[in-house]
C-alpha cells in the first residue's frame, strides 16, 4: 500500500438554486477561500496539483478547468479532470487521494476541486447526452419515444429511483410518511448548516405529505434540489497534516464501485438487477473501504455516516447497505431518533444531498463534512466526539458507489 | 385545479443575490450516431414475428437475459444458448407516473419492470389501458398481449394483461 494520506481541510462555497451572483470561476474560488482559510500556514506555492471535476455538460460549457486555472492557482501545476457522472465528486475526493499516496517526486499536497453552476447551463441537455443513447437504441428497436418518456419520466434521475422506492417500501413495510420523516429530519439540520440550499427550520411531515406526487411514491416536497456550489478538499501527506492543521483526518480506506444497471439494459437487453434495492455494489464498495481501513463492526466503529441521498428512500436503503444498521431496521432508527444530530449514529447533519444537490460537488460534500465533524470544525457539528467517520457517493443508473472511511488515527501498519 | 397538478413548494429561508453579467448563448447537441450491435438481437426479433418469445442464457453462469443480451456481464462471456420463455410474467417493481396528456389532463399510469417466469432479468413495459392504478402490486401476475399484426420489433407485445392471482396466503 502506498504512503498514508490525510486531509488537512475542506471548505464550501453558498449553495443556492441561482448563484447569479457570481461566475463559474468566482464559484470555485469561493470554495478554495474558505478551504485554505482553515489552513492558515498554507499557501498556494504549497499546493502542488490539482484534481478538478464536475458533472459533464450540466454547466453549460466546454473544459471549464482550463478556464478557472488561475483562479485556483493552478497555473503551471499537475492539473486533471475526473467526471463521473453523479458520483463525480466522489471520484475527484479518490483522485486527490491516489495522487498523493503514489509517492510521485514533489507532489505532497493536492487541491481537489468539484463545483456545479446549473443555473448556468441546460441540465436536460446533460442528462441527453447521458441517457440518449440506450433510449435511442430502444426507439430503434420499436418503442415510441413518448412511451420512453414515461416509462422513465423523461429520463431525470427521479425516474430510476422511483422504481427503487418501491420495492424498497415493499420489503421493508413502510409508509411514505416514514420517507418524509427522513426530509424532514435533513432539511431541519439543513438550516443549521451555513452553505445549505434548502434551509426549513420550521418542516413538518404533514407538509411534506401534502404536497402533489412527482412519480409515485415520491412526492415534490421529497425530492432533492438543484444547487449551484463548490466544494474543496485539501489532502496532503501524514508528516504535513499534522503541521497544518490540529486535528488530521486520516482517510484510511476509499472504494469506488460499479455493478450492473438496474432498470435500463444494456443496448436494450433485459438489466439482471429484478430489484434494484439490493445494491451489490453498495456493499462491495462497504467491504472493500471497511477492509482497507480495519473496520470489522462497522456498527460499533462507525460514530458519523454522511451517505449520498437525492431521495429519502435511498437514504434508509444506504445505511443499511453500507452495514451501518441490520436489513430493513432503518426506518425504525430514524423514528427513535438514533440517526440525529445528538443520537448514537447521527446521519447527514449537513442536511444531505435532499437538501443541496450540486450535482457534481455534492458527492464530495459527504466526505468533506464528514471529515469536518472529525476535526470539529462543521457547522452543525455534531455534540459527541467523532473518531471515525464515512463518506459515499451514488449515481449512473442505481449502479456506481464510491466510499471513503476516514479517522482521526492513522492505519494500523502491519510490519 | 386538481390536487395532481399544482405545483405548491415549500417555504424555505431565501437569500438574495445580485445579479452579474449574463450572456445568452445557446449550444446544439441535437444530431448523435451510436453504434450498437443487434447480431444478437436478431433471431429474437424474428421469432417475436411468429408470437414466440426466447432469450438467450449465459453458459457459465445460466442466467436467461430477456431481452438478449449481447454480452453477460458477470462472466464475460457472450450468451450463445436460445431457450425459450412463457408468456406470463410478474411485476418486478412499478410506479406511477403523473404526465399530462394532449388535453392537459393529468393521467395516473401505472410503469412497471416485468420479470417474465423463466428469464432472470426485467424490462420496462406497460400495462393494460383500464386497470385501475391502486390495484398495481410487487409480483402482480401478468401475462402478454400481442398485436394484432407483429413486425418484429419490442413493441409487438402492446402491453401486459392483467392475471387473476391464484396465490394463497400462507397460514
Amino acid at each position: 500500500m502506498g504512503r498514508q494520506v490525510a486531509i488537512a481541510s475542506a471548505g464550501f462555497s453558498e449553495h443556492a438554486s441561482k448563484r447569479s451572483d457570481v461566475s463559474m470561476p468566482e464559484l470555485a474560488q469561493e470554495a478554495i477561500e474558505d478551504c485554505l482559510k482553515k489552513v492558515p500556514s498554507v499557501e498556494f506555492d504549497d499546493i502542488n496539483a490539482y484534481v478538478n471535476g464536475n458533472m459533464p455538460a450540466f454547466e453549460g460549457s466546454n473544459l471549464p478547468e482550463l478556464w478557472m486555472t488561475d483562479w485556483m492557482g493552478a497555473r503551471n501545476k499537475p492539473l486533471m479532470r475526473v467526471t463521473t457522472g453523479g458520483t463525480t465528486g466522489g471520484s475527484v475526493a479518490i483522485a486527490g487521494y491516489y495522487t498523493v499516496t503514489a509517492e510521485l517526486p514533489g507532489i505532497d499536497t493536492v487541491l481537489a476541486v468539484a463545483f456545479e453552476q446549473q443555473s448556468q447551463g441546460d441540465t436536460s441537455v446533460g442528462l441527453a447526452s447521458v441517457a440518449y443513447g440506450e433510449i435511442s437504441i430502444l426507439n430503434n428497436l420499436g418503442i415510441p419515444y413518448d412511451q420512453l418518456n414515461r416509462l422513465l419520466s423523461a429520463g431525470a434521475a427521479i425516474g430510476v429511483a422511483a422504481y427503487q422506492a418501491t420495492t424498497y417500501m415493499n420489503k421493508c413495510r413502510i409508509t411514505e410518511e416514514d420517507l418524509a420523516r427522513v426530509v424532514v429530519q435533513n432539511r431541519r439540520n439543513a438550516a443549521k448548516t451555513w452553505w445549505a440550499h434548502l434551509k426549513m427550520p420550521n418542516l413538518t411531515i404533514e407538509d411534506v405529505l401534502d404536497t402533489p406526487y412527482v412519480q409515485y411514491p415520491l412526492r415534490y416536497g421529497m425530492v432533492c434540489p438543484a444547487s449551484d456550489g463548490c466544494c474543496a478538499m485539501l489532502f496532503t501527506t501524514e508528516e504535513k497534516a499534522k503541521d497544518m492543521c490540529d486535528i488530521p483526518v486520516y482517510v484510511n480506506g476509499v472504494a469506488s464501485v460499479a455493478n450492473e444497471t438496474a432498470v435500463l439494459g444494456y443496448d436494450g437487453g433485459g438489466s439482471a438487477q429484478v430489484d434494484p434495492s439490493v445494491q451489490l455494489g453498495a456493499m462491495k464498495s462497504a467491504e472493500l473501504a471497511y477492509g482497507q481501513a480495519g473496520i470489522s463492526f462497522p456498527r460499533k466503529e462507525i460514530d458519523y455516516a454522511e451517505v449520498y441521498a437525492p431521495f429519502p428512500n435511498q437514504e434508509l436503503m444506504w445505511v443499511e447497505k453500507l452495514g451501518l444498521f441490520e436489513e430493513t431496521t432503518a426506518p425504525e432508527m430514524y423514528e427513535t431518533g438514533v440517526t440525529a444530530r445528538d443520537g448514537e449514529l447521527p446521519v447527514n447533519c449537513s442536511g444531505g444531498v435532499n437538501s443541496t444537490n450540486a450535482i457534481g460537488a455534492s458527492a464530495m460534500e459527504r466526505p468533506a463534512t464528514a471529515a469536518l465533524q472529525i476535526m470539529g470544525k462543521a457547522s452543525n457539528q455534531v455534540p459527541k466526539t467523532v473518531h471515525t467517520a464515512i463518506g459515499s457517493g451514488w449515481g449512473g443508473s442505481l449502479n456506481f458507489i464510491t466510499l471513503l472511511a476516514m479517522s482521526d488515527e492513522p492505519r494500523r501498519r502491519f510490519t | 385545479m386538481s390536487k395532481q397538478t399544482q405545483r405548491k413548494s415549500l417555504d424555505y429561508v431565501k437569500k438574495q443575490y445580485k445579479r452579474t453579467r449574463t450572456m445568452p448563448a445557446s449550444w446544439y447537441l441535437s444530431s448523435y450516431n451510436y453504434k450498437y450491435n443487434i447480431t444478437h438481437f436478431q433471431p429474437f426479433l424474428e421469432k417475436l414475428k411468429e408470437k414466440k418469445l426466447i432469450a438467450n442464457q449465459c453458459s457459465s453462469c445460466n442466467r436467461v437475459f430477456y431481452p438478449p443480451r449481447f454480452v453477460c456481464g458477470k462472466c464475460l462471456v457472450k450468451p450463445d444458448r436460445w431457450v425459450d420463455i412463457r408468456e406470463t410474467a410478474s411485476v418486478a417493481t412499478y410506479v406511477i407516473a403523473y404526465l399530462k396528456d394532449e388535453e392537459g389532463n393529468v393521467q395516473e399510469k401505472p410503469m412497471v419492470l416485468v420479470n417474465h417466469d423463466g428469464a432472470d432479468t426485467c424490462s420496462i413495459a406497460m400495462l393494460e389501458p383500464g386497470v385501475d392504478v391502486k390495484d398495481t402490486y410487487i409480483k402482480m401476475p401478468i401475462k402478454a398481449h400481442w398485436k394484432e399484426e407483429t413486425e418484429g420489433g419490442l413493441m409487438d407485445i402492446e402491453y401486459y394483461d392483467v392475471m387473476e392471482d391464484d396465490a394463497e396466503d400462507l397460514e
